[in-house]
């Protein structure tokens, strides 16, 4: 029984020895989601709002917390990756998209950004584990709503490539190019670190981290391309050869 | 008429600024807000705040960035810089102070009417 206990205890502090960037970065974006709904509560609390204002208000504290809530639900899952076992399955990767849209849009919208699926009109089919490429589509869509320009939309598409043999999700935004250095340190996260490196100007790169850890449990690949007007975040999948479904 | 103060707050976070925004101008202060430093800088040029309240970390260039260019310039190093920042714990707050800042305020731990008590103090 002790020997189980201290076995816990030593994986345990392995885990959190390991992690120690991961948490730091983790904390850092989550105190901002969190200082925000204080300061959104408090002004509840103190000013003399209309009632119009008091549900737009409430309205932000309760999307703020979701998108907390969505950053805890993926990082608990990042660290029980290595105990699962992640089944592969056929599905509409388009489908998806309008899913990820879906969630996503109400957030959107308070912040007065747009958010749509590219139009296809050939049917394609994925294979992979449907919940963790959802988050990580979401979380490249829900990254892109803070670094695109408010003018134009941002893009969720899938498409096929290499002869039909695999799929690409992909999330495009619009707005100032990343600086070279930026760049580089990008494609060193996206490449073999295991700790989390800036993936935009002034990001922990947390986002990308999990991403990474996501795909590589489904075989999957994610990865950048850098715009003259701002970038891609995408995730490769295999193409299913169950077509007869389609 | 005495005209108002102008405040302009550089931050990301629209939702935040439209709060102080509106404490701002309850108190009797002109405020405007823009989402990154380059928007700031170029504001700063054209309306010449009498107090800046800056966010640190925003995409694109950060704040300190900015603190470099308002010190860069003669005519705007006067203006009072009041840091509002999530990450005031980790700061070192004397380098900060060379860097023309007056008061750092810490998002997690203020209150929203405390932008308008530094803001008065600060003037």
């Amino acid at each position: 029984m002790e020997e189980a206990r201290d076995s816990v205890v030593r994986r345990g502090e392995g885990a959190l020895l390991w992690r120690t960037p991961l948490f730091i970065a983790a904390a850092h974006e989550l105190k901002s989601p969190l200082a925000l709904i204080r300061q959104l509560a408090l002004s509840l609390e103190e000013e003399d709002c209309s009632p119009q204002e008091i549900e737009r208000v409430i309205r932000q504290i309760i999307l703020t917390s979701e998108r907390a809530l969505r950053l805890t639900t993926d990082l608990t899952k990042t660290a029980r990756l290595e105990d699962s076992l992640f089944d592969l399955e056929p599905f509409n990767p388009i489908s998806l998209c309008e899913e990820v849209a879906e969630e996503l849009q109400p957030l959107y919208r308070a912040k007065g950004r747009r958010l749509r699926i590219s139009p296809r009109t050939r049917p394609l089919l994925g294979l992979a584990n449907r919940d963790l490429l959802r988050r990580i589509l979401t979380g490249f869509a829900d990254n892109a709503l803070h670094y695109a320009n408010s003018e134009d939309d941002v893009v969720v598409s899938a498409r096929s490539y290499n002869g039909g043999e695999r799929i690409r999700l992909g999330v495009r935004d619009y707005g100032p190019a990343l600086p070279t250095h930026v760049w580089r340190r990008l494609e060193s996260s996206l490449g073999v670190s295991p700790t989390p490196l800036p993936a935009r100007p002034n990001s922990s790169g947390l986002g990308v981290y999990i991403a990474k850890q996501f795909a590589e449990a489904m075989n999957a690949e994610i990865g950048a391309i850098r715009h003259q007007d701002g970038a891609t975040f995408y995730v490769d999948i295999a193409a299913s050869t169950q077509t007869r479904l389609l | 008429m005495s005209k108002q103060p102008l405040v302009l707050l550089i931050d990301d976070d629209e939702w935040l600024t439209a709060r102080y925004t509106r404490l701002l101008e309850r108190a009797g202060f002109a405020a405007r807000n823009v989402g990154d430093v380059l928007e700031g800088i170029e504001a700063i040029d054209q309306l010449r705040p009498s107090v800046i309240v800056l966010d640190l970390f925003m995409p694109g260039p950060n704040g300190i960035v900015l603190l470099h260019e308002i010190r860069s310039h003669s005519d705007l190093s006067q203006i009072p810089i009041i840091l509002c920042t999530n990450s005031a714990s980790d700061l070192d707050h004397k380098s900060m102070t060379a860097y023309g800042v007056v008061v750092i305020l810490d998002k997690t731990t203020m209150r929203p009417e405390d932008i308008v008590t530094k803001v008065r103090a600060v003037l």
